[in-house]
């Protein structure tokens, strides 16, 4: 079985019954890149969100498996522990939690595996030099660290600032919403050259994107075209292309018809 | 006693016995009520019992000097050889009122007057307390500290303080009004900044959760001088602290910094102004405080600036956030402008932990109940971060996040 796998997926804005994700189906391992693209308001963060468990919305239908367990019945931090992370489409800024001190306090819950669990926080000289070379991967610089998390930090910061973590965290399945907005060209290819050296045997990457600029460094197995709440078409690589020259226009023309 | 003093002490009984204890209906106590209160249940204890202090959160570490007031009287009165040495005056107010009345005489009851009814009956009625007084030019590094405590249940104690940086000086004081036993405080401190004056002042309230607190502090700064107050408040049944600021002098800037956590049906009542009477004066205050429980805080804030006081830079804000749906948190700004050419600017909000940022933490790994410890200690550390020593800052953070349940 793939390490994800999703299966007729409903969900609705909670306490509503606005549906926004209509059934959708997708299975994806460790060491592939899918991904996700469509068009503004298509429900990609909303996929997102949901699999990684944010309050505001319910899943009416389907099933999620990840790594063999039942995604849904655990609690966002949960998942995460198991190995799922989200790169945030809009990141929080955390006021008065330092970069060092945030990520230091979820690689350190990521060691402890939950309340029950035994403290074994990192060395502190570890977690530097882990923190360090992270820093240096994504070109970010040293005197970053010590800022209130996203507090201030520009469009492209934030997005960096989310696959450092990534990087810290070392998932088996990262979803990216949206990593490549807010990025100059130069940042976008330390960013894609960051994710490219993560992904590997034990980590595979969802990349969420309306624009076909990330894919060109980054290149997926797998493409899945969303739009209104269902993925209308799954292809290879060439799907990208088809989508640049004909537009989601395009595909809905040929999925209606 | 002396003769100024037993008038002073007099001119303020008058205007006691004249003022009724404020009700509702007064402007500054909307939010505070007073009824219930049996004033006259509590009584001055005069001879307080010996013996070292327990519950301090900053008295560790080298001091200038030291002074412990017990219920009625100073029970620790000490100042280091080397600041008596650069000619400081500290200790015992009591005392020092009889042996250096030159340094307490020309200011007593000037800065903090008789007109206000707490204010009125501790000029009649206190009993000790402390003054500091450091002369134009000297400098001392390590920090004074003053502890305030009742150790006789239902003692009123009504101390009093005379903090007097001069020209050019700088020194740091740390005021603490300690745990104890139930009990009545009323006090005053009365501060002057000299001209480039530098005070730091450091006042903890982490009165028993059974007292009543009440206290006035003002301050004035003369030109080009620096206060930087931070004021952290963690106890008392019902506390209401006036927290005053008056800029006298050109350029001169305060630093105003609160933290407050209030559980369980306590109430907090903090009362601040901001008094521009010189151009280009800066004030900055930031209050941020957290509820629990039943609790309730107000915070009234006033800028005031005063005609010809042009350049004025002033700022408030009151941040608050409730850890309970029946606590509550009112903020009151307000600004008062009579002169053109200024920037007030102020802020207010009071709400629950933001469920979206606690999401964020979470689909990091970190549990909810951690999740929400972090924010608030981030919540609060955005006014504790102001501190300047850090030794205090930390041991500070420590002290309010023991009042957060985890
Ligand atoms: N919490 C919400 N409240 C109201 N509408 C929402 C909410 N979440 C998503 N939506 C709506 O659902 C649709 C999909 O949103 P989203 O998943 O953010 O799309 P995308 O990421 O593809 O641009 C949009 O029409 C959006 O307005
Ligand atoms: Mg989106």
């Amino acid at each position: 079985m793939a390490d994800l796998v999703i299966r007729n997926l409903h969900a609705n804005i909670a306490d509503t019954d606005t549906e926004i994700l209509k059934g959708i189906d997708l299975e994806m391992s460790r060491g592939e890149i899918h991904a996700i693209m469509g068009p503004n308001g298509s429900g990609k963060s909303t996929l997102s969100h949901v699999l990684m468990g944010h309050p505001g919305y319910e899943v009416t239908a389907g099933e999620v498996l990840f790594m063999g367990e039942d995604l849904l019945e655990l609690e966002a931090d949960e998942r995460s522990r198991a190995g799922l992370f989200l790169s945030f489409q809009y990141p929080f800024a955390v006021p008065g939690v330092t970069v060092a001190n945030f990520i230091r306090m979820a690689v350190n819950a990521h060691r402890k595996g939950g309340p029950e669990g035994e403290d074994d926080p990192i060395r502190i000289p570890e977690f530097r030099k882990q923190l360090q070379e992270a820093m240096e991967l994504l070109e970010i610089d040293k005197s970053m660290s010590s800022r209130s998390l996203n507090e201030g930090f520009s469009g492209g910061e934030k997005k960096r600032f989310e696959i450092l973590q990534m990087a810290m965290l070392k998932p088996s399945i990262a979803i990216l919403d949206e990593t490549d907005s807010g990025l100059d060209i130069d940042a976008l290819r330390i960013v894609s050259g960051g994710i490219n050296q993560l992904v590997g045997p034990d980590m595979g990457a969802l990349i969420i994107t309306h624009y076909q600029r990330i894919l060109d460094h980054v290149k997926p197995d797998r493409i899945h075209v969303l739009m209104d709440g269902r993925i209308v078409r799954s292809g290879g690589p060439e799907l990208a292309h088809e989508l640049e020259s004909s537009g989601y226009a395009g595909i809905a023309e040929e999925v209606s018809a | 006693m002396s003769a100024w003093l037993a008038e002073r002490r007099d001119l303020a009984a008058q205007s006691n016995a004249l003022l009724p204890v404020p009700t509702l209906s007064d402007e500054h106590w909307r939010f505070t009520s007073l009824r219930g209160i049996d004033f006259d249940a509590f009584r001055a204890v005069e001879a307080p019992a010996p013996g070292e202090i327990a519950g301090a959160i900053l008295a560790a570490g080298d001091h200038a000097g030291r002074v412990v007031v017990r219920d009625g009287g100073a029970v620790v009165d000490e100042l280091s050889e080397a600041a008596a040495a650069q000619g400081v005056a500290f200790g015992s107010l009591r005392r020092l009122a009889e042996e250096r009345p030159e340094l307490v005489e020309p200011l007593l009851g000037t800065i903090v007057g008789y007109d206000e009814k707490f204010a009125a009956e501790n000029g009649a009625l206190w009993t000790d307390g402390v003054l500091l007084h450091v002369p134009a030019g000297v400098k001392v590094a390590e920090p004074f500290h003053v502890a305030y405590e009742i150790a006789t249940e239902g003692a009123a104690q009504q101390w009093r303080a005379l903090i007097v940086v001069e020209e050019g000086a700088e020194a740091t004081l740390v005021e603490e009004h300690l745990s104890g036993l139930p009990g009545y405080a009323n006090g005053v401190a009365e501060v002057q900044v000299g001209v480039a004056g530098h005070l730091t002042y450091v006042v903890v309230q982490d009165r028993c959760d059974a007292a009543l607190h009440f206290a006035a502090h003002r301050a004035e700064i003369a030109k080009d001088g620096l206060l930087d107050w931070a004021a952290c408040s963690t106890g008392a049944r019902t506390g209401k602290t006036r927290m005053e600021t008056r800029l006298t002098g050109e350029g001169a800037t305060g630093r105003l910094s609160g933290v407050y956590v209030v559980d369980d049906k306590r109430h907090l009542d903090l009362d601040t102004t901001q008094e521009h009477d010189a151009p280009n004066a800066v004030s900055d205050l930031a209050f941020k405080g957290v509820l629990l429980d039943e609790a309730r805080s107000v915070w009234r804030g006033v800028i005031r600036v005063a005609e010809g006081a042009q350049g004025t830079d002033s700022y408030q804000e009151n941040r608050n956030l409730l850890l309970s749906s029946k606590a509550r948190a009112d903020s009151i700004p307000g600004l008062e402008i009579d002169t053109n050419d200024v920037r007030c600017t102020h802020g207010a909000t009071a709400g629950p932990v933001d469920p979206m940022l606690r999401f964020y933490l979470m689909s990091r790994g970190v549990p909810a109940a951690e999740a929400e410890r972090v924010i608030v200690e981030g919540f609060l550390e955005e006014a504790l971060e102001r501190i300047p020593d850090e030794r205090i800052r930390v041991a500070l953070t420590e002290h309010v996040m023991r009042r957060i349940p985890s």
